[in-house]
């Protein structure tokens, strides 16, 4: 089995800096009895340290999983903007 | 302060992804067939440090150049879309095979055919080749002052400003224009170009010279006025390194190790 | 006066197809997708169906775009211990097209270039945020605050609709009308995969479509395995609704459960990972209210136009189709004079196999997510084909008797069976 992050290592990002296209708002997932996400997400952007949920967007794949798997409310999602975020070399 | 109306030149290159350029296993050259062209990442600072003096300064003027493939258009197209006034592609099939020597007088014969500029950018270096020489060669053959690695730069009462970072500190030189200032990666955040600004810069399009319009002879250029001769190329072979575990408890038999492998020694003997 | 007559948004086979179609017959055409180069954030587990793409572009069968033919389909049960598979062949493939394995990223670009051949403006790296609506018709596109007109917008933006979200025309999906996809490419050497997968030449691929009865936890996914060029496609589509359930397995991992499982192991053996990925998949069929509006029509996953029964999994072929259809009935109207609300553009969906497969197989993932095709059919299968193929020294059954007997295993299963089948039969 490979381990995500050696996957993950494999793709080509051109992160932005200057803007998060996914956010989550933590005092929801501080009492969520469930944290699909952690589950859900394909990239391994959500997971838990300590019991507290941690989220980085720079892994995203965009492909708008925790969108549907957060049932709570928490994710705010959007596109990543000017050609930034993941970029394919086979697809 | 007075802001002045500048002539702003950014030079940029094509290069292909550093990210996605791949070690050929078997060759152990680097396979830049695979990857996709972008701009190379310190000339999208350079061109986004021009932009934010053109912010400044109110009827700034500002040129992309570059020399390259047809393709290159894209490239400059996207940089006129972020608000670039006007992108020039030079390109020759005499310029194929430059070293930095004529891609430097290439660029300095096509800025002199522009004509007026304030101040040239440049990016510090191409992640394709990392010479960093292009930019003060340019300089060099201009005769201007110049300021590399520079993290930021700016314009007041007609002198131009730049931090250049330095191993021991930032250095902030005061220059007369005409000048030329090569701009760190990373040293601020591009912006993105909108839709309408895209559009635009497509229905402007980009002007196209060839060796024609520089006033240069064919042999001082691409590969014959390359004097850089490549020998040989060799690539590291990666060493296998030897490896060995010990646990805190055994740190008697790990100093023991050290001193037989001749890591440790005492000394006083 | 718009600027553009048709802003398409989304570079993908339907946005593309939809392009070149306007462009082709001089309409202008706005295409923009926000990826750089357009395309490079398309997934799909890779095989094209069918000759749709002739309609815009008559040659396309001899793009080096295309990855292998596909000679060889298989339609594959796993069990933990068994692998029982239809591997179907034809000489007729020729005739009859099947489809051609294609990893996106490349094509799609492609398809882009084509459009701007054909005199489409194509744009990319830049994302629109919304349509523009004035009076209860879309307008154009909203970017970053400013809006571009155009007399109509056909939507292609994929699965994760995020402009039909923002502009409240469609609604974000329920679980079962949504399933996540995740594939990796695998290189292997052209020559190995030919005589791996029993291919007669270079140019022949095998597509099997796989379902997993034997994931931890019970989790139900269906898996893919596409043969490229000098690559393997591989992934699993995974049930949203039944990862909820389940909720401690990672997603992440499903697609590596099936990629050691010992039947699979040895076609992807000695292969080199090359890239990960991920993407949604459209489920049971169209997933927005309506197709049309004042002003806009909506192609492709955005659509939900994706087909999926277990035996194959298609939607390329509805992207092309409906981006086709979605130009012409632009161009019907505009030559009739000007009204942009599109039922036009629903009819002729309606008229083609596009809208009939959608409705014939209406429910039909009911089954494809259901426990009989997952687990009970299966055991039902590996029992009874042990039976016929082990010597155990008894007498020999007829295969009735022991197709009988071996269901009778599974006897507590038997009602939900009979409905399965049910559905399934009725809609054959």
């Amino acid at each position: 089995m490979i381990k995500i992050e050696d996957r993950l290592s494999l793709l080509n990002y051109k992160i932005d800096k200057s803007y998060e296209h996914i956010t989550i708002n933590p005092s929801i997932c501080e009492t969520c009895p469930d944290h699909f996400c952690t589950f859900a997400c394909p990239a391994k952007c959500y997971t838990l340290i300590d019991e507290k949920l941690n989220f980085k967007y720079e892994d995203c794949v965009e492909c708008g999983t925790c969108d549907t798997a957060c049932s709570h409310g928490s994710v705010a999602w959007t596109n990543t903007k000017g050609g930034h975020g993941v970029k394919y070399k086979f697809g | 302060m007075i802001k002045m109306a500048l002539e702003i030149i950014v030079m940029i290159k094509q290069v292909p992804d550093s990210s996605e350029v791949v070690i050929d296993p078997v060759t152990f050259t680097l396979n830049r067939g695979a990857a996709r062209n972008v701009i190379n990442p310190a000339d999208e600072n350079a061109v986004e440090q021009a932009l934010k003096i053109k912010d400044a300064n109110n009827d700034t003027h500002i040129t992309v150049i570059t020399m390259g493939p047809p393709f290159a258009e894209s490239a400059l197209l996207d940089c006129m879309a972020k608000g670039v006034d006007r992108g020039i592609l030079v390109t020759d099939r005499a310029f194929a095979g430059a070293d930095t020597y004529p891609t430097g007088l290439t660029l300095a014969a096509t800025i002199t055919k522009i004509g007026k500029f304030d101040i040239i950018f440049a990016g510090e270096e191409s992640t394709d080749s990392s010479t960093g020489h292009v930019g003060p060669g340019v300089a060099e053959f201009l005769g201007i002052e110049q300021a590399s690695y520079t993290s930021n730069s700016w314009v007041e009462d007609g002198k131009v400003f730049a931090e250049r970072q330095l191993e021991d500190g930032v250095e902030t030189v005061k220059m007369e224009p005409p000048c030329l200032i090569t701009v760190l990666t990373n040293s601020n955040i591009p912006r993105n170009a909108t839709l309408r600004m895209k559009i635009d810069a497509m229905k402007r399009g980009i002007e196209t010279w060839t060796l024609a319009d520089i006033n240069l002879k064919p042999e001082w250029v691409g590969l014959k006025g390359s004097p850089t001769i490549v020998k040989s190329m060799k690539s590291i072979q990666e060493k296998k390194r030897a490896g060995k575990k010990f646990t805190p408890d055994q740190m008697d038999e790990f100093v023991d190790e050290l001193i037989s492998k001749g890591i440790l020694k005492f000394g006083g003997d | 006066m718009s600027e553009f007559d048709v802003i398409v948004v989304g570079a993908g086979p339907a946005g593309a197809s939809a392009a070149i179609r306007l462009a082709s017959n001089k309409v202008n055409v706005l295409l923009v997708d926000r990826a750089d180069p357009p395309g490079s954030k398309n997934v799909s587990g890779g095989v094209l169906w069918g000759d749709s793409l002739s309609q815009v572009i008559p040659d396309w069968e001899k793009s080096n775009m295309l990855e292998r033919y596909v000679e060889a389909k298989g339609v594959t049960f796993l069990t933990k211990d068994s692998k029982i598979s239809i591997d179907f062949r034809s000489k007729k493939f020729g005739e009859y097209k099947s489809g051609y394995t294609v990893l996106r990223t490349k094509f799609d670009a492609w398809l882009a270039k084509k459009a701007k051949d054909a005199g489409a403006m194509v744009v990319s790296g830049v994302t629109v945020d919304k349509l523009a609506m004035k009076d209860g018709k879309v307008i154009g596109v909203e970017q970053s605050g400013e809006t571009i007109t155009s007399d109509s917008v056909i939507l292609a933006e994929g699965a994760n609709s995020r402009v039909a979200y923002d502009s409240g025309i469609k609604k974000k999906p329920e679980d079962q009308k949504i399933a996540l996809g995740v594939k990796e490419v695998i290189k292997l050497p052209e020559k190995t995969i030919t005589e791996r997968f029993g291919l007669t030449s270079p140019k022949m691929g095998f597509a099997s479509e796989y379902v997993l009865g034997f994931l931890d936890g019970g989790v139900k996914a269906g898996g893919f395995l596409y043969t490229n060029r000098e690559s393997i496609s591989i992934g699993a589509v995974i049930s949203m609704g039944d990862l909820r359930k389940n909720n401690q397995t990672y997603s992440f991992n499903v697609i590596e459960q099936f990629k050691d499982h010992p039947f699979i192991a040895p076609l992807i053996q000695d292969g080199r990972v090359e890239e990960y990925s991920a993407h949604l998949v459209p489920e049971g069929g169209m997933s927005v209210d309506s197709v049309y509006g004042n002003g806009y029509m909506i192609a492709g996953d955005t659509a939900g136009l994706t087909f999926s029964n277990g035996l194959v999994l298609q939607g390329m072929n509805y992207a092309v189709v409906s981006g086709i259809l979605a130009a012409d009935s632009f161009m019907e109207r505009k030559s009739k004079g000007g009204d942009m609300n599109f039922e036009n553009y629903q009819k002729n969906l309606e008229n083609t196999f596009v809208l009939r497969d959608m409705n014939n197989f209406r429910g039909l993932d009911q089954v494809t997510w259901s426990e009989s095709i997952h687990s009970t059919i299966p055991a039902i299968a590996e029992d009874a084909m042990l039976n016929i193929f082990s010597e155990n020294g008894n007498p020999k059954k007829h295969l009735s008797q022991i197709v009988i007997s071996s269901a009778l295993k599974q006897k507590d299963k038997r009602k939900d069976l009979a409905v399965d089948l049910y559905r399934m039969l009725r809609r054959m």
